[in-house]
Parts: C-alpha cells; structure tokens; sequence
C-alpha cells in the first residue's frame, strides 16, 4: 500500500514536468510559427535547400526550451522516473524472487507430497497384503474347523447309526427272544400230557444239582 | 443290638414252639406249616396290611380283629398265635417265627421238609426218586410239601431252608431268552 502510494506520487510528478515541458515547448513556438510559416514558404519557392538548414531564429528558443526541459526533466522527472523504474524493479525483482521461492516451496510440497503418496500407495499395499494373508488364514482356519466339525457330525451321526442298529438289533433279538420262548412255553404248556410232564420231571430231577451245591 | 436280636430269637422260639405244641396235638404239623407260611407271606409282602396291623394308634382289639377276618379260614390254633403275635405288636418276627417253626417240625417229624413244585400232581414214583436222592444228599429222611403250579410249565422247582433247585421249564426258557437276547 505504501509502496503503491510513492508509486502513483512519482507517476505524478513526472506528469507534472512533461506537461511543463510541453507548455513551455508550446509557449514560444506557438506565435512564431504564424508568422515564420509565410516566411519559410516563401523562402522554399525561392532555395530549397533553405528547409533543411534550420532557422536561427526559431533554432535558439527551441534549444533554450529543450535545454530548459532537459535540466527540468533531468532535475525532477528522470530521479523520479529511475526510482520509481527502479522500485518498480525491485518489485518485480521481489515478486520473482517471491514466485521462485513460491515454486522451490511448491515443488518441494509437490516431492513432500509424492513422497507421502507413495509412502500411503505403500502403506495400502501393504495393508491389502497383510489384508490378503490374513483373509486366507481365516479362510484356511474356517475351512479347517468347517471339515472338522463334519467329521465330527459324521462321526457322531455313524455312532448314532450304530447305537441305533445295535439297538434295533437288539430289540429284535429280544423280540425273536421273547416270541421263541413264548412259543415254546405254549407248546410245553399246553401240548404235553401229564405223563410227559412227569418224564420231564424225572428227566430234570436226574440234572439237577443238590441243595449244597445250590 | 445283640440283645434285641436274642430277645427277638428267644420270642419267636416261643411262637414256634407254642404253635407246634397246639399242631402236634392236633396231628397236623405239615398242614400247620403250609397255612402259616401263607399267612406270613401275605403280610409280609402287603405293606399296608403289615402297617395296619403294627400301627399303634389302632386299638390291639381292631387290629385282631382285621387278622381275624383277613385269614378267617385258617387253622384257629395257627390264628390264635397270630393274634397274639399282631397284639404284641411282633409283627417283625414273623419270618424268625417260620423259621423256628419249621426247625421245630422237623425235629418233631425226624426229616426235612422239602417244597416240590411241579405242573401235575407227582406220582408215587417220582415220590420215592425225590426222596430217595435228596435223602442220601441230606443225610436225613425227606417229606415232600407237594404244590402244583401252572405256572412253571413243566419241571419240578425244589426248596427247603432257603435253598432252591430251580429245574423248572419256565426258568430254562427265561436263561435260554436272556441269552437270546444277550448274543449279539
């Protein structure tokens, strides 16, 4: 801001010597140029060679003029011109030291973070590794446990199975059992006459053991 | 303990005693035998019947009485000792009491009883085989207490003082099924 101001202050200034320069460029040619017009071109018809060497009349006031602006500009316009030239310099000296130090901290933030995004694409494979061999335990865990407890449930169902065949088996052969000797009960019971039940007996009586031995 | 057992021993000596007094008088020892060995089973093996006539809260007459009417029928000499067991309130002793008795009558008859069991009546034969083996077995004459029980099928079931000889067809047909249906 402050910059800005001496700026526009030293733009001022050299407006104000131009245009006094210029007024007093104007000043003294103005009215001599009415009158030194008809003359010259009078002149011109009669040398034409007299165009080209410059009238001392007029060529004075306008070296003095030009002196006079020259010392003006040189005492006031040029310094404030070169300052301002040379503020305007160091402006754009500093605005480019500024963008080049902008750009080394760009590229160094642009390095920082290529370095970080190729840490992080790291640190993802690696995680989706770690991910991948972990997902593969668990897999090869659940598979083993899966086929253990079918193993297991088949062998609980074969035992099952078994136990159960046993069981039926037995079951019949106490059915079988119990049919037979039923069977057979009836067939003693009811088919053998008296006579045979006392042969049955006397036959027993000659097995069976004594009251000791019992 | 060892005191009640003597005193239960000595007790049950002089129900057995007294009944076979009363049984040798009127000539029926064995008969005696049968009927008392009905009477203790059925209470013995009748918990309630056993309760009632032990309970304490019934008064002794009432509780003769039930025994009175419960085995009406009996020998009275054989429901005379039973009543008098049931108002003492004996009723624990009364397999000491078989006991003793049956002791007693064979000392009084000279022999073992031995319980035949078979399906038909035995036969004189079979009779003399019985006694003629378990004689020479038991170095004593034998008296057989015949009883005939459908239930056995055939065979004969032989029993005295405890001991058994089971030759019966129900019991062979019982092994030869236990064994059916152990095989396997």
């Amino acid at each position: 801001m402050k910059r800005t101001f001496g700026h526009k202050a030293g733009i001022a200034g050299a407006s104000a010597a131009l245009a006094a320069s210029a007024l007093t460029m104007l000043a003294s040619p103005v009215l001599a140029f009415a009158s030194e017009a008809t003359e010259a071109a009078a002149e011109s018809e009669e040398n034409p060679l007299a165009l080209l060497i410059p009238n001392p009349g007029e060529f004075i006031p306008m070296l003095v003029g030009f002196i006079v602006l020259w010392i003006i500009l040189a005492k006031v316009g040029w310094p404030t011109i070169t300052a301002m030239l040379d503020k305007r310099v160091n402006t754009i000296k500093d605005s480019l030291e500024q963008a080049e130090a902008a750009k080394v901290e760009s590229e160094r933030l642009l390095a920082e973070h290529k370095a970080q995004l190729e840490d992080a694409k790291k640190q993802a494979a690696q995680i989706i590794a770690d991910a991948k061999v972990s997902a593969e335990s668990i897999r090869a865990q659940i598979q083993a446990k899966a086929q253990d407890e079918s193993s297991a449930m088949i062998a609980k169902a074969q035992a099952a199975i078994q136990s159960e065949k046993k069981a039926a088996i037995a079951e019949l052969q106490s059915s079988v059992a119990d049919l037979s000797v039923a069977v057979a009960g009836r067939v003693v019971g009811q088919d053998l006459s008296d006579a045979q039940h006392r042969k049955i007996v006397e036959h027993y009586l000659a097995e069976a053991g004594s009251f000791d031995v019992n | 303990m060892s005191t009640d057992r003597t005193l239960a021993k000595a007790a049950s000596q002089v129900y057995a005693a007294n009944l076979l007094e009363a049984s040798k008088a009127k000539g029926n020892i064995l008969e005696i035998t049968a009927e008392m060995e009905q009477i203790f089973s059925t209470v013995i093996g009748n918990v309630d019947l056993r309760n009632t006539l032990s309970d304490h809260a019934i008064p002794v007459t009432t509780r003769q009485s039930i025994a009175s009417e419960v085995f009406a029928g009996y020998d009275e000499v054989l429901l005379a000792v039973f009543s008098v067991i049931v108002q003492r309130n004996d009723i624990m002793l009364l397999s000491r009491v078989a006991e003793a008795y049956l002791e007693l009558a064979e000392q009084a008859l000279g022999a073992i009883i031995i319980d035949v069991t078979t399906v038909v009546s035995l036969d004189d034969d079979l009779r003399r085989i019985i006694k003629d083996k378990y004689a020479a077995q038991l170095g004593s004459d034998v008296i057989l207490r015949e009883h005939v029980d459908k239930g056995i099928l055939g065979g004969i079931i032989l029993s005295t003082h405890g001991r058994r000889i089971d030759a019966s067809v129900v019991s062979q047909l019982e092994n030869a099924r236990v064994t059916l249906s152990k095989r396997n």
